[in-house]
């Protein structure tokens, strides 16, 4: 079964250790979580996977084959896609180019490429915003259209940076159902990273938490929801791990 | 909004039905199309005024068009700001002064040339395409260095390039007569090939602006990160705008060595690479209609000033402004306008005759 894998990766900045020899495996069809406090090297992770960070030590592999140093579009055009913290839309661009614009990224042409991004704004339930420009978009909708941008092409995995940033509960269930039917329905294999750990527990197959740039604890949401050390590197309660907007599956 | 009411999931995830053939070209198709239309109407009036200085204004303002779109087609679409463009120009200038001169006069004056390139004699049209060509490989070639880079850096980068195609022409005495005049080109006094050479490199812009490449990297152009993480290959698709513009440079170029039959290098430096530039970015460098506007009328003032400088009679006084003030004047206009305008008169638009001209 193919995945996609981080293999012992470690990152320095000038000395200073962003990533300790993390692993982690993505699979189609599966949602990771990947949670921590802030500075606990979660984007850094992200950025190594899908080529905007050279890895220190360590390698990236897909299918068992190593990544070596392909760059971000050559990785895209693999079928690794990514979200980013804050949106980055094409912002004067409509919403149906900034789709549009991935699709010409992976060789399609415009008429191709317009046609999927239709297609696709359907699929997620937004088609009404395709002309509206994505610079006046609200944050919510920012979100979808980034994640629907990021499906083009039917990516075999999508790595989500805080996707649920800023959302209020309701949303946050919304994102937590699109995202599910993402891996469930189109088999794609997820990596969310989020600070609404509630979502993450209720979302997710498998969590991996990191603290200080190493990994202090993976597994499934039940065990996580369980362990100390997990308790201990956010400094909270029971309180703050409670799902919050994720409950999908209940 | 929620997503619970989404339609379930396609077998494809895409739309039934494509968008129609060249549905974008046709709805874009309007603003070429009515710039060409004020080209041409400049053109016809021109011709219908008979007179020979404001022919030879006309054809200085056709030939800037052309070499301002050139910019923009690079410029423009990548937002990184070349400085080196009007090096292309001085090699297009300098291969249509080479196709075209007499081969008994390039014998004497540019002996150094191969033995090919001394028996040729083209007719003009002939040897601008081949010098947008030529422009066009050359840029190809520094280009693949050059778009590697990003921001200031590749701003001084092809500034660098400006200064060797200048220092080479200006010392390769066998071949470019070094800094002397290469005189006997072909000077094509009738105004309507630099009209359609204006309108092909409008026709030229507009193509490579909807064409996939143009969308890519007009996106790349506005966020870098967001495109490379869509598939985008930031550097080749800079270099096909750079080719492009190059060869587009090349073709004004050889039209100016027929417009004036004599080539310098010098002509070809700081002083063009200042006006063109000027003049893209008054127009608005993310625009065609700024590109094509701008030249337009940073040209018609500076035509004033030019008079205002050699004197204006008022009955029995004459009125002149000090020489040298036309550049200052210039420089001040400049200002006042980006103080107003910052991203050009045009802004980001380009005019149409609809209210929207999307997906440009």
């Amino acid at each position: 079964m193919g995945q996609l894998s981080a293999e012992n990766i470690s990152v320095a900045f000038a000395g200073l250790k962003a990533l300790s020899s993390v692993s982690l495996d993505i699979r189609p069809g599966q949602i990771s979580g990947l949670i921590g406090p802030n500075g606990a090297g979660k984007t850094t992770l992200v950025n190594v996977l899908t080529g905007f960070q050279a890895p220190t030590e360590g390698s990236v592999t897909l299918d068992g084959a190593s990544l070596g140093r392909l760059k971000p579009h050559q990785l895209r055009r693999r079928g690794i896609a990514r979200t980013f913290q804050g949106g980055r839309l094409f912002r004067d661009l409509p919403v149906i180019d900034n789709l549009e614009v991935t699709g010409v990224g992976l060789g399609m042409s415009r008429r191709a490429a317009v046609a999927e991004a239709e297609g696709m704004l359907d699929w997620m339930g937004i088609a009404p915003l395709a002309e509206r420009l994505a610079g006046t978009l609200p944050y919510t909708d920012e979100r979808r259209v980034a994640i629907g941008r990021a499906l083009m092409g039917r990516p075999a995995y999508i790595l989500l940076d805080e996707p649920a940033a800023g959302m209020s509960a309701p949303e946050a269930a919304d994102l937590s159902a699109l995202v599910h039917r993402i891996a469930k329905t189109l088999g794609t294999g997820v990596l969310i990273i989020e600070h609404n750990v509630g979502l993450v527990l209720g979302l997710c197959d498998h969590i991996v938490v990191l603290d200080s740039g190493a990994v202090i604890e993976e597994g499934a949401p039940a065990a996580i929801r369980q362990s100390e050390k997990v308790r201990h590197a956010y400094m909270g309660t029971a309180a703050d791990m409670a799902p919050t907007g994720g409950e999908v599956r209940a | 909004m929620t997503i619970t009411n989404a339609p379930a999931l396609a077998p494809a995830l895409t739309a039934a039905r494509k968008p129609p053939r060249f549905a974008l070209a046709r709805r874009t198709v309007i603003t070429p199309v009515l710039l060409s239309l004020v080209i041409l109407a400049i053109a016809v009036l021109t011709v219908m005024t008979g007179s020979k200085p404001f022919n030879q204004a006309m054809i200085d303002v056709f030939l800037r068009v052309t070499l301002v779109v050139g910019l923009y087609i690079f410029i423009g679409n990548s937002g990184v700001l070349s400085f080196g463009h009007i090096g292309f120009t001085c090699l297009g200038a300098y291969a249509a002064a080479w196709l075209t001169i007499n081969p008994m006069m390039k014998k004497a004056s540019l002996p150094g040339l191969p033995g090919w390139l001394l028996e040729a004699r083209l007719p003009y049209w002939q040897s601008a395409a081949l010098a947008a060509l030529f422009a066009g490989l050359v840029a190809l070639v520094f280009g693949r260095v050059l778009m590697r880079l990003s921001g200031i850096a590749a701003s001084i980068a092809t500034f660098a390039v400006l200064a060797m195609i200048n220092t080479v022409y200006s010392n390769w005495q066998d071949v470019t007569g070094a800094t002397s005049s290469v005189v006997g080109i072909p000077i094509v006094r009738t105004l309507w090939p630099y009209a359609i050479v204006a309108v092909i490199a409008i026709f030229v812009a507009w193509a490579h602006a909807i064409s996939r490449s143009g969308l890519a990297l007009r996106a790349a152009r506005d966020e870098p990160t967001a495109a490379a993480a869509s598939g985008i290959d930031i550097p080749r698709e800079r270099l096909v705008a750079f080719t492009i513009s190059g060869a587009v440079m090349g073709l004004g170029g050889a039209l100016m060595a027929h417009s004036i039959g004599v080539v310098t290098p010098d002509t070809f430096y700081l002083g063009l690479t200042f006006i063109t530039l000027s003049m893209l970015v008054v127009g608005g460098m993310s625009s065609l209609s700024g590109a094509v506007l701008g030249v337009v009328i940073l040209s018609a003032l500076i035509q004033v000033l030019r008079w205002l400088e050699a004197g204006v009679a008022f009955g029995a006084t004459t009125f002149a402004l000090p020489k040298g003030l036309q550049e200052i004047a210039l420089g001040v206009i400049m200002i006042v306008i980006l103080a107003n305008r910052p991203a050009g008169l045009i802004g980001n638009r380009e005019i149409t005759l609809f209210r929207r001209n999307r997906n440009k």
